[in-house]
């Protein structure tokens, strides 16, 4: 992974002296709220309903041992035990004291981590496929490109106040697991015929109250070209983005506003200008980013079979659910679900943060992903060392073997702690967990995706889940609506409202009547969406709202 | 003093906007040393009375690409912020700067805040009017705490 260099250390230690100044500024009246507020939101910390929440960045998701322990430290002194993962693949810390805010980020400067730009109307940590350099479809190791827009991105002189926040989010495989679709910009690695490595860029799309699938705004950029377009969307955005209306400010609303077409011919307009000044980078800069991900030392032996069974049960239903196959036949790819049986979705306590830091250290060359599911992963186990590690993950809680099941499911906070939410999330999540909690339902399932948010603002991603529920207020009680048919992948798709809000008690019934549709009507193999785009949605409005009859 | 000038403190000079007048006053009055017009105004101007109007003033509405005959005679672009949190003044400053290559004084009004003053810096400005004065002290450290920056071709600030 990047190592920091002096530079980097010696930046991210100013950016804390920075924010200890406005802190204490702040705290003798010289800064007022509003302004406080703006500088803190730059540095991660939001005011939520109950404290103060501080998000850290994971850059594209990606931690060392040495970082996770941190994490673990930072959640034992700072907060009550536990931290949060978020579904853009940071760590949230629920109750930190403001007063320690400053030494907190200062112990994780010293281990080359931050809160840079975790919130606040500017550009946000970039997120990538979970699976980078371990992953047999990739054309590109997407990271190096991740980095060197981190790098850009901090502090960047020009955009530091957009009309509102702007993700940015890459993927180098040809399965898009970073959701590039539904990002302010999504990045796609591709290949020309001359063999030369460029973008697919995809602008405008996003979630929230108005979900839009992004649009390509270019089908082959350059590599080279890569900041310097960047910038030009930016510019464009920053100068013509509403700034009237927080729900209308998002990127997605200018693009479809002005149309893509015009949006396109303003962005290569201010490009021309661009290419050869600011915002430059050179070859021998990207070539030794690259340098810095190099693959995992080869092992070889024999391909795992995908219909392998092992004699014990309980492991070889972990390995069919939480294992995928590696680049190196001699290596898997090792999901952590965080979504045990009883805890809250994404959330992790100091033991078991320490007790990753330990496995990765042992088994996976003492490297951590997050992923915007909210789980981890281990990306380079050696495949003869999985009972091995699977033994010790199941003693911290962490070997759930439910990785894209039912129960692995995407939920925000909600109202338990989130100031903008209109209903709760956690009890809806343990509702529909304690119904489906039987492991070979889920697996003759398949695959499926549930993803709950508490309000409009989408942060649990509900319109790209196979199912998707939207907290709603009405009159002070909390309603749910469902959607169906939400899809994240290379065919992203957002998903269609089903019917009525269902009540708070019955939420867990109305899935199971979904269910029971879906198994009754789909073809072998057929995904849940893809059972939803070519039925529609009536036979499952049917079945939830018992209208056949 | 709340004018900071090429990173020194400075009094304050004539430089202000000119008030919208009524319909037939002349503009010529407006063409004297230190007055800002602003984009309305300015374009209301003959082409020869354009190249006499000393600074102009632009919101962050106006499009910057309309003083590019111009900017050989402007002396001074005031950019208005008229909240902090409006960034349109940055991109403004850097077309400025890279596409329009204005070698002028580029001055920060309305709600221009300390802390904001080095990005404000980086991105071409050259002064500042604060509306109070703010502690000199808090602004040195912010102006110098930082030794380099991710983005090499923006300008590192001019420390007092």
């Amino acid at each position: 992974m990047y190592q920091y260099t002096e530079y980097d250390r010696e930046f991210l230690h100013a950016r804390v002296d920075e924010f200890r100044d406005q802190t204490d500024r702040y705290i003798a009246g010289q800064i007022d709220d509003d302004e406080y507020k703006q500088l803190r939101l730059r540095n991660g910390l939001y005011l939520q309903t109950h404290a103060y929440m501080l998000r850290v960045a994971i850059p594209y998701g990606l931690l060392s041992s040495v970082q996770m322990r941190k994490l673990g430290h930072v959640a034992r002194v700072y907060d009550k035990g536990y931290g949060h993962m978020t579904t853009r693949q940071n760590i949230q810390y629920n109750w930190p004291q403001l007063e320690q805010v400053p030494d907190l980020l200062s112990e994780l400067a010293d281990v080359d981590m931050h809160a840079i730009q975790t919130s606040g109307n500017c550009i946000r940590n970039t997120t990538t496929d979970p699976l980078a350099g371990a992953i047999e479809d990739e054309i590109e190791d997407p990271r190096p490109w991740c980095e060197l827009i981190r790098q850009w991105s901090t502090l960047h002189p020009e955009f530091n106040w957009l009309p509102r926040k702007f993700k940015i989010a890459v993927t180098g495989a040809l399965s898009d697991r970073a959701a590039v679709q539904v990002h302010d910009i999504g990045l796609r690695l591709k290949k020309n015929n001359s063999g030369d490595t460029g973008f697919e860029v995809f602008v405008g799309g996003g979630l929230g109250r108005t979900p839009y699938i992004g649009q390509v705004i270019n089908s082959f950029l350059p590599s080279q070209h890569l900041l310097t377009y960047l910038a030009a969307i930016l510019r464009v955005y920053n100068l013509e983005g509403r700034r009237d209306n927080l729900y209308k400010a998002r990127i997605k609303i200018l693009v479809n506003a002005m149309g893509i077409d015009r949006f396109r011919e303003r962005v290569e307009d201010e490009w021309q200008h661009a290419s050869n000044s600011d915002d430059t980078f050179t070859e021998d800069e990207i070539e030794s980013l690259k340098k810095q991900f190099p693959l995992a030392p080869h092992l070889g032996g024999e391909l795992q079979q995908p219909d392998q069974v092992f004699s014990n049960p309980l492991f070889n239903q972990w390995y069919l659910a939480n294992t995928k196959a590696h680049r190196d036949s001699g290596r898997r790819i090792v999901y952590i679900s965080l979504k045990a049986p009883g805890t809250p979705a994404g959330d992790i306590t100091a033991e078991q943060m320490e007790a990753v830091a330990d496995l990765a250290d042992e088994f996976s060359l003492g490297e951590i992903r997050s992923t915007h599911e909210q789980n981890l992963v281990l990306a380079h186990v050696p495949a003869d060392q999985l009972f091995s590690l699977w033994s010790a993950l199941k003693q911290h809680k962490l070997a759930t073997p439910n990785l894209g099941k039912l129960t692995d499911m995407i939920v925000c906070p909600g109202l338990d702690y989130c100031s903008l939410a209109n209903a709760g999330t956690l009890a809806i999540y343990d509702q529909i967990y304690q119904r489906f909690d039987n492991l070979d339902y889920l697996h003759e399932l398949g695959d499926i995706s549930i993803k709950i948010s508490g309000c409009m603002n989408a942060c649990g991603h509900h319109h790209i889940g196979d199912i998707g529920i939207l907290g709603v207020d009405k009159g002070g009680v909390e309603w749910y609506q469902l959607t169906i048919g939400g899809h994240s992948g290379n065919s992203a798709a957002i998903g269609k409202r089903l019917g009525k809000a269902i009540a708070k008690s019955e939420v867990a019934d109305a899935i199971e009547r979904l269910l029971s549709a879906y198994i009754a009507n789909r073809n072998d193999n057929e995904s849940f969406h893809e059972a939803v785009n070519r039925l529609g949605t009536e036979p499952f409005k049917e079945r939830v709202y018992d209208t056949a009859a | 003093m709340t004018l900071l000038r090429n990173g020194v403190w400075t009094d304050n000079d004539a430089w202000t906007p000119v008030e919208s007048h009524d319909e037939n006053e002349s503009l010529k009055t407006d063409l004297q040393a230190h007055h800002l017009l602003n984009i309305d105004q300015f374009q209301s101007l003959s082409l020869e009375e354009k190249t006499r109007a000393p600074g102009v003033m632009l919101n962050p509405e106006d499009d910057v690409q309309v003083l590019k005959e111009h900017l050989s005679t402007l002396q001074l672009i005031a950019i208005n912020f008229p909240k902090y949190t409006d960034g349109r003044g940055y991109s403004q400053a850097r077309i400025l700067r890279t596409q329009l290559n204005f070698p002028g004084e580029i001055r920060a009004i309305g709600d221009v805040r300390p802390d904001q003053i080095l990005f404000m810096m980086r991105a071409g400005i050259t002064s500042f009017q604060f509306e109070t004065q703010p502690n000199e002290q808090v602004v040195q450290q912010i102006l110098t705490r930082f030794k380099a920056n991710y983005q090499p071709s923006y300008s590192l600030p001019i420390a007092g």
